[in-house]
Formats: C-alpha cells, structure tokens, sequence
C-alpha cells in the first residue's frame, strides 16, 4: 500500500530533483515520400511530418502538465534520408534538408533526425549523396541532424567510409567556423546504430519499425545523483556502513522510478496521438546544469578526479545499475539505453578535462562499459583526417567487438588547439579541446582502407 | 511522521498487512436479507481497539464489508462498513457495541449504510493528488477545502501534519471532472499557495501509482 511518505518522496523527486522526461521522440517511416522528383518527394515529406507530428509539442506540454513533469525535449526521428536520396543528387539532399528543417520549424520540435546513411558495409548511391552533403546541409540548417552507420558487429568496420567522414567532419566545421564548428556536433557516427534510439543527435528510424512510433529518454542523471547523496547521508548521519553493492542498490531504486515516470508519459502522449508506442531508453543524459552530471555521480561514489583509476569501473555499476532498475520498471527497453558521457554536455566531465585529469584514452576506456561513446569531444581544428578516422575506428571496434553501440561526436574546432575553451552554450555546454596524442602517427593504417572484417562474435548461428 | 494510506488503487490489488489499508470483503456468506451500517471510531490510540470492534460485531452476527484505520498524533479513528442480520435502532447499536471489553473510553457514531454511495474505483481516471508544504499558518487546509467546494470538486483523502521543522504538510486525493481545465487549476492553486507562502502541486493519481507500485494494470 503506498503511504504518504512514499508521495512525498515521489514529490521529492519531481520537484527537488528535477525530474523530467528527457526527450519524446516521434519516429516515423518516410519511405512512401520517394518520388522520382525532388519537389514531389520533399512536399510529400512535409504533408507526412505535419500530419502526423503537428500536434507533438501540445500533446507532450499536455500530458507533461497533467502529471506535473516536464517534457524537455520534443524530436522527430525519420527512416534514413539516404533511402530517398540517390535519384536526386546533392541539389535533392539539400532541398530535403531544408524541408526537414522548416517543418520541425513548423512544429516546434527542436530537431529532427535521420539524415541517415547505413554504410556499415558499403556505401549506396544515396548514402554518398547524403554524406558528400553533410557540410552544406549541416552547417546551413539548424534542426537536422545526421547519423552515420559505418560499423556493425555482422559486417564488420567499414574504413572506406570512416576515411571519407574523416575528411567531411572537418568540413562541416570549417562550413560553420563562425560558430567554431559547432556544426559538426550535428553528426553522430556509430557502430550498431539503434534503430529506436530517441536521442539526438543519433536518433532515427529503423527499417523493422511500424509506421510510427513514441520513444521515450528518461530523465538525466540527478535524480540518480540526489538519491546517491541522500543515502550516504543517512548512512553517515546514523553510523551504519554502506557497500558499493548499497550504492548499486540505490541506483536502481532510482532508476526503477524514473523509468516508470518516462513509460507513463510515453504510453499517453502515444495514445494521444494515435500512435504505438516504442520504447523507453534508460540512458543518463547529463546536461551542463549543475546536479545534471554523470561526472558527478562518479564523484558521489568517491571517485575525486574523474578520470582517475577507478572512474571506468564506477561508471560500469551505475551503468549496469540502471538498467536492472529501468528493466523491471518497463518491458518496452530499447535505443541507446546507458550512461552517456558527453563531455561539453557534463560540466563535470568538461573541468575533469580542463584539470587534466580526463584524457581522450581515459574517455575511451570508459565507453567500453557505458553508452555511447567519445560524445561531444572538442578537438583541434588542424587534426589530420587520417587521425580522426582512426580515432572513430577505435571507438567502433569497442562496438563491434564487444556487441554494443558505441559512437562519436567530435568537433574539430576550426583555429583552436588543445587547451582552448570552446563554449557552444545551452545544453551542447563548454569544454576545453582535448589533446590528442600521437597524431599523424596512423595514416597507413587508415590509407589500406577496405573493411576490417566481421568479427568471430558476428558467427553466433 | 505516521504513516497515512492516501493512494486510490483498484479493487484488484489492495495492500497487504496494514491496518489502514481501504478493504473489501465479501465472502458471499449474505445473500438473505441483510441491513447495512457505518460505524466510526474515535478513541486515545492503544492495543486491541480494532479487536474490540471486530468482536463485537462477530458476536452480532454481523460481516464488516470495508474499514480504515489511521493514528494521528496519538489518536486512533476507524471507519467500518458492515452488515448485520437484523435492523438495529442506531442509539441500541452504538449502546451495544461500546459495551464490548476493551472499548468503554472510545467514541462511535454508526448510520445506517446508503447502498447507492459512490465507490471510488469508477472514477480512477479523474483522481488527482494535491500536495502544499509550507511553513504551518493558520486556515491551510480551510483555505484549499474551500477551493475545492466552490469548484464543486470532491476531496476523497485528505492528510495534514506538522514536520518537525514546522513545515505543515497537506496531501489530498480529489476527484476532477473533466470538464476542468487542469493547467488552470493548477494555475489557480499555485497562485493561492504563493500568497500562503506554501509550494502547491496538482498532479494525476497515476504518477504516484506509477513510481511506488510494482504491478501497473
């Protein structure tokens, strides 16, 4: 039976510890907009997004009103435009790029994804016309994002197209020196892309999905925080002993409760809108408000210096421990569904750079037992390209190998070097540009290009 | 501070254990004729009250239908529906019931039961929960009570105390039609809680449901 002191805490965590349903994302199914002409294909998209996402945003504020928790962040996800691309050309790619930007315009959502290509194994006609357009389009429209496939656990790395991003993701910066790069922050490139993953930069539509769907981001990491801080409190306050296997304990308490709030929201906001509901993601997204940090989390659980030995095995309980937490709250999990660790984004994260204790090796190690991967890393604006395909295939092997997504999110800030403070304000937040070590130090491994091949995981039948 | 049953659930999953859980029974024992009453309970709190309510009416034969049973600060209260099979005079009824052992010092009142009173589980979809915390002033809970009536909004729970810091803490379950507009109200509460100085929060019954019990229907 539930008692009063089980609404407050309720109460608590609603109002105290800022919960709210990090991100609601509308996917949908845009293949039935191809059309042999571009005007056609992009009038068909609009007609298809404003009929079914018009009414998100009123929807979400809604429901978010009738239970009294924000809804922050309000998307749209769309099956990959490479699909629609390759009879149009460049001139197709930025039309509809355009089109996706007004009509998330129009609907108020603040951004669309799936300017999509799957090139895990090879690049189609229409995922080269999408990604030969990636600097143009990102750097003129503000709402799309793009998210690139170039690694699977079944087919392997693809370092042909890891090669060329290497050259665009420089491009797109340089497209967007003015806002010294931010660009680029745009683009997310993975291996094992979710096809349900509600988040931004990287969410899109996959091809076994219905028509449309509702997926759903819980809330960030300081509900997780407070509920850390409140138990060592009490533990110190009374002189009883706690365990990290208490601390794992607590995280999924938390984890339970923030999922439930997430499912609820999205199973109504679905309902509304006519529309099935997809999953709930039970990763952390941190955003630069204090108290909104995986950073500090690990901080809570005694880590001094993020960064510091300790920091990869902190991160792999609380990872782990949400998701026992968020598994027995919903039967509907999926997308990314672990501890993100943007490094602009965590403000914690970002000092922990700028005091030298987290390095880009360091952040590596991390990924390799939490989500996504190296996110919003900042660096310097003169990397060679070869380097930052490199960078990309280390962190894609993570993924491969160890059937995960993993991805990247780097910025090469255009003029800035290592140790420069890139500030792109509001959520994408502050971080100095890391230092890579050993640069120009893997071009031959780069310029054999061709596939690393599937691995002996990928062999599971 | 005490432990208060406040959350509506449906009928298929009532708590367990607890003496002031909302409970039904009906063990089909009375389909003859049967005379239904309400009977309330209020007393200092001590051992063996709730024995000595349910003993008297074993001994008239009688089946109680629902109770619930709360302590604040020191007082016991109680409020049972039950079935007797035969019709009482209500002040033979109080008479006899208070004569039990062990029930001389507590006060009752019974009526005889309405069978048409509205049972909370058809409306679930329009209860709401109001919280407001603030520093304890006087007229809190006549203040929103009489918010509520105006509005000719039903208040199904109500639960009020003092924390040890002196935040005075009220919790109410009310029943909203939907022909309110929800946002306004909201507007109109957190508007009288800021002129009292207390936080106000009106929210759906759902999400408390959702965050504390581990079956949802």
């Amino acid at each position: 039976m539930l008692q009063t002191d089980e609404v407050l805490s309720t109460i608590r965590m609603l109002h105290s510890e800022h919960l709210d349903v990090r991100a609601v994302t509308l996917a949908l199914n845009l293949n039935d907009c191809a059309s042999p002409s571009a005007d056609q294909m992009c009038k068909k998209v609009h007609h298809k997004i404003m009929t079914r996402a018009s009414r998100l945003v009123e929807i979400c504020d809604e429901v978010g009103g009738k239970y009294g928790i924000p809804v922050t962040n309000k998307r749209i996800a769309i099956s990959p435009a490479s699909f629609l691309l390759s009879p149009h050309g460049h001139a197709g790619a930025l039309k509809l790029a355009q089109t996706l930007d007004e009509v998330a315009t129009l609907c108020r959502v603040d951004f669309v994804g799936g300017f999509t290509a799957l090139v895990q194994k090879g690049i189609s006609a229409g995922a080269q016309v999408l990604i030969d357009s990636l600097p143009e389009v990102l750097s003129t429209t503000k709402r799309v994002c793009s998210s690139v496939n170039a690694a699977s656990r079944k087919a392997g790395i693809n370092m042909d197209a890891l090669h060329q991003l290497g050259h665009v993701i420089p491009a797109i910066a340089n497209a967007d020196a003015a806002n010294k790069g931010f660009a680029a922050a745009k683009l997310v490139v993975f291996a094992n892309i979710p096809e349900d993953n509600p988040f931004m930069a990287g969410a899109y539509m996959g091809a076994g999905e219905p028509e449309a769907a509702i997926n759903i981001g819980v809330s960030g990491p300081g509900v997780v925080g407070s509920a850390l801080q409140r138990r060592i409190a009490a533990a110190k306050a009374s002189n009883r002993k706690l365990t990290l296997s208490d601390l794992a304990e607590e995280i999924k308490f938390a984890s339970f409760r923030v999922t439930r709030v997430g499912e609820l929201i999205g199973r109504e906001v679905a309902e509304r809108l006519n529309t099935s509901f997809g999953i709930v993601d039970l990763s952390l997204a941190p955003t630069p408000t204090v108290g909104d940090s995986i950073g500090e989390i690990l901080k809570t659980l005694g880590i001094a210096k993020v960064g510091a030995p300790g920091s990869t095995a902190a991160i792999a309980m609380l990872n782990d421990a949400v998701k026992k937490g968020g598994l027995f709250a919903s039967s509907s999990v999926g997308g990314l569904s672990g501890a993100f660790i943007p490094v602009s984004e965590d403000a914690t994260l970002a000092d922990a750079v700028e005091q030298g204790h987290l390095v880009l090796e360091k952040l590596e190690a991390m990924t390799s037992v939490c989500s996504v991967g190296l996110d919003m890393v900042m660096i310097p604006g003169n990397t060679p390209p070869a380097t930052i395909a490199a960078i990309m295939a280390d962190e894609l092997a993570i993924g491969v190998i160890n059937n995960k997504t993993t991805a990247t999110r780097l910025v090469p800030v255009p003029g800035c070097v290592a140790g420069d403070k890139v500030d792109f304000g509001g959520l994408f937040g502050a971080s100095p540009v890391m230092e890579i070590r050993n640069v120009e130090a893997s071009g031959d491994f780069v310029h054999f290009g061709g596939r690393i091949p599937a691995p002996l995981q990928s062999l599971g039948n | 501070m005490p432990k208060h049953s406040l959350i509506f659930l449906p009928d298929d999953d009532r708590g367990m254990g607890s003496e002031s859980y909302y409970n039904t029974v009906d063990n089909g024992t009375d389909r003859e004729m049967q005379h239904g009453y309400v009977l309330n309970v209020m007393s200092l709190d001590r051992p063996g009250i709730v024995a000595g309510v349910s003993d008297a009416i074993s001994e008239l034969d009688g089946n109680i239908k629902s109770c619930s049973q709360t302590v604040l600060n020191g007082y016991f209260t109680l409020i049972m529906t039950f079935s007797l099979p035969k019709k009482w005079k209500i002040a033979e009824l109080e008479e006899t019931i208070l004569k039990t052992e062990g029930l001389m010092d507590c006060q009752a009142m019974i009526r005889p039961m309405d069978s048409d009173a509205p049972r909370l589980a058809d409306q679930a979809q329009n209860i709401f929960v109001i919280t407001a915390f603030g520093k304890d002033r006087k007229s809190i809970v006549a203040r929103f009570s009489a918010f509520f009536a105006e509005k000719d909004i039903n208040i199904i729970d109500l639960y009020g105390d003092l924390t040890p810091e002196g935040e005075f803490v009220l919790i109410s379950q009310i029943e909203v039609d939907p022909s309110h507009d929800i946002r306004n109200l909201q507007l109109d509460l957190e508007e009288m809680g800021h002129e009292l100085g207390f936080t106000v929060k009106l929210q759906h019954n759902n999400i408390f449901v959702a965050t504390n019990r581990i079956r949802l229907d």
